[in-house]
């Protein structure tokens, strides 16, 4: 089975990466190659400055759910507005609800407890997925924020359900947890550059999703390389630091080679600015690659 | 040009993800202790080779430790450790050793602590300022990780503020828990709802451990809020600059921008905008078959880039591209190159 087939068994795969490596960019890919196969995908941001929408040339979704071409659905998803939106439905007095989600303590409490705003969000894909919500939904598809590590992202709700026993959002984070921990169900995607600092990155994010979550990436994908220099390319000032650049790339990849055995795919620097001729071209990449 | 780089006893490196911040951060750190400045750079995370350049050890988690001398002036490097500042910070302000221990076998605090959103950022801001006030330094550089999102740690004095003043806790620290207080029966009814409910939502053993925490905490508040507003103070001093490092391209323009307006706002000092990671111009004519397109494209898209931001600054902010180097830098000697070249380059 390739990459893309099992990807397409998924309900739910979180692109992740350092900032700066193109995970955006590799979201909107592998959503419209999903949603090519017949898949009706939701592609969600956390970024509240959006950029998923210029991938693949929308509008801004300022929340709201656009649409992004046959069976392809973003939105940009802010954990505050989804953690109110919980407290809307449960507390069913409105007054209420108002008071609790207008006061200082509230918002403290968004802020600062631990593992609350990304349990929030992946509960709220998780619930996307249980049906009911329009448009229904296959595969939802998280770019995931950039900082810090993502396997804090996926090991809070594990963390609160822990830490939050016997209660109702003990019970939400226990539910979703499981969930995550599904490898039928669930998958990860990392997107990272072949120099030293992202690759570092990915190979301690590798060791910690086993650590903490017993889970292996479905795919790395290696953005922007340096392509072998053209056959007769003509010298110019450019070329011994392309030349340089390319050695470099193939150093830090033979590196992650030595601790990575799974699926790994190397997508070249392309003379394309982002948005939806970027995503065409490296969605066709995708397909050719017998991953 | 130097002199515009290095204004400042204090140097905060900031921007996004991947732009380079802590080698830039680095290599200027070298540049000033090369100028006889007593020089200290604090960084967060840095790669290998850059540890490796400036031969630090994990014991700088701990300690600062020398890099290099030169005349008067010397280069000492500290990595920072949030959780490490944070133990120490307790052990500092807790009123005995009773008290820091109860801390430290809290189980909120040892599994949850760490995550507490701002906390990282804090503590670099405690580290920060518990090494300028040794008076052991001319100047201090300051890397700080990359909080893309909400610029975190220029918020974070001002949160542990408002967490140490913040009604949750006052409710948390009052008496009526163990019912030791006095109160009237409505006040106990109100309560008791209040903590029904939210002992339904969010269960009992971590309210509980969340309370105790903040019990055991509660003494070294005071301590906490003057520290606080001693940092806020520092970061906006006169003698204080922000240097952003932005990436190259219009893609990385909004990011930068992001940062300024954000920096401005909150009433802090800009140092000059150095744009990393610059694509080199190539002569040869466009169109030209040499098989060079994706170099002539990516030389093209940076200078689009820093027209682009330079128009968005027509009041003649410093902006200072560096050129992408082929090999990034990875001992002292490439590092002092680097300086070289970003003081040399000036703005254009």
């Amino acid at each position: 089975m390739s990459v893309l087939d099992r990807l397409a068994e998924r309900q739910l795969v979180v692109v992740t990466g350092k900032g700066g490596t193109g995970k955006t960019t590799l979201a909107a890919v592998l959503g419209r190659l999903m949603a090519d196969r017949g898949k009706r995908v939701l592609l969600l941001e956390v970024d509240p400055r959006e950029s998923l929408h210029q991938a693949l040339g929308t509008e801004p979704s300022g929340g709201a759910l656009v649409p992004a071409g046959a069976g392809l659905f973003i939105q940009n998803l802010q954990p505050g507005a989804v953690i109110e939106g919980l407290v809307r439905e449960k507390v069913h007095l409105a007054y209420l609800a108002h008071k609790i989600t207008e006061s200082v303590a509230f918002h403290q409490f968004v802020e600062g407890a631990p593992g609350l705003k990304e349990t929030a969000l992946l509960g709220h894909a998780y619930r996307v997925l249980q049906g009911g919500h329009r448009p229904q939904t296959d595969l939802v598809i998280v770019d995931a924020p950039a900082t810090g590590h993502s396997a804090t992202m996926l090991a809070a709700p594990g963390l609160l359900a822990q830490a939050s026993e016997g209660g109702q959002l003990g019970d939400m984070a226990a539910d979703l947890a499981a969930f995550l921990a599904d490898d039928s169900r669930c998958g990860v995607v990392l997107a990272t550059l072949a120099e030293e600092m992202p690759i570092q990155e990915t190979l301690e994010l590798i060791d910690l999703l086993e650590e903490k979550l017993g889970i292996q990436p479905d795919l790395i994908v290696a953005n922007g390389l340096y392509p072998p220099l053209p056959q007769g390319a003509a010298e110019a000032p450019g070329t011994s630091l392309w030349e340089a650049r390319r050695r470099l790339n193939e150093a830090e990849l033979s590196r992650l080679a030595a601790a990575w055995d799974g699926p790994l795919l190397e997508l070249p620097l392309l003379p394309l600015d982002r948005g939806p001729l970027l995503v065409k071209a490296l969605a066709s990449r995708f397909s050719r690659e017998d991953l | 040009m130097s002199s515009d780089l290095l204004a400042g006893r204090l140097i905060v490196v900031v921007g996004a993800g991947g732009v380079g911040k802590t080698t830039l951060a680095a290599a200027l750190a070298l540049g000033s202790a090369k100028e006889g400045r007593r020089t200290l750079v604090m960084t967060f995370d840095p790669s290998l080779r850059l540890k490796d350049a400036l031969g630090v050890v994990d014991a700088a988690k701990d300690d600062p430790i020398r890099v290099m001398e030169h005349g008067p002036g010397f280069l000492d490097a500290a990595l920072l450790d949030a959780k490490r500042t944070f133990d120490r910070l307790i052990r500092t302000y807790a009123p005995g050793a009773a008290a820091a221990r109860r801390i430290f076998s809290n189980r909120f605090y040892r599994d949850m602590a760490g995550n507490l959103s701002g906390i990282l950022e804090y503590m670099a801001m405690e580290r920060l300022f518990e090494m300028q006030a040794s008076g052991r330094y001319d100047r201090i550089i300051l890397d700080t990780p990359p909080t893309r999102q909400a610029m975190d740690f220029l918020q974070a004095p001002m949160r542990m503020m408002n967490l140490v003043d913040s009604k949750a806790i006052r409710f948390a620290t009052d008496p009526w828990w163990d019912g030791a207080g006095r109160k009237s029966l409505a006040v106990h009814f109100a309560l008791k709802g209040a903590m029904e409910l939210s002992d339904r939502i969010i269960g009992r053993r971590f309210l509980l451990d969340v309370v105790e925490f903040i019990r055991a905490f509660a003494p070294l508040f005071d301590g906490f809020r003057s520290r606080a507003e001693e940092v806020r103070n520092l970061l906006q001093a006169e003698e204080t600059r922000f240097l952003l490092v932005a990436g190259a391209g219009p893609d990385r323009v909004p990011d930068a921008m992001f940062f300024l307006r954000k920096l401005v706002e909150t009433g802090h000092h800009l140092g000059p905008i150095l744009v990393n990671q610059v694509h080199p111009s190539l002569d040869a004519a466009p169109g030209k078959e040499d098989g060079l397109t994706l170099l002539r494209f990516l030389a093209d898209r940076d200078q689009r880039g820093l027209t682009l931001l330079r128009s968005l600054f027509p009041g003649g902010q410093k902006i200072i591209p560096i050129a992408l180097e082929p090999v990034p830098p990875a001992d002292l000697e490439t590092l002092g190159r680097l300086f070289e070249k970003v003081s040399k380059t000036g703005p254009d």
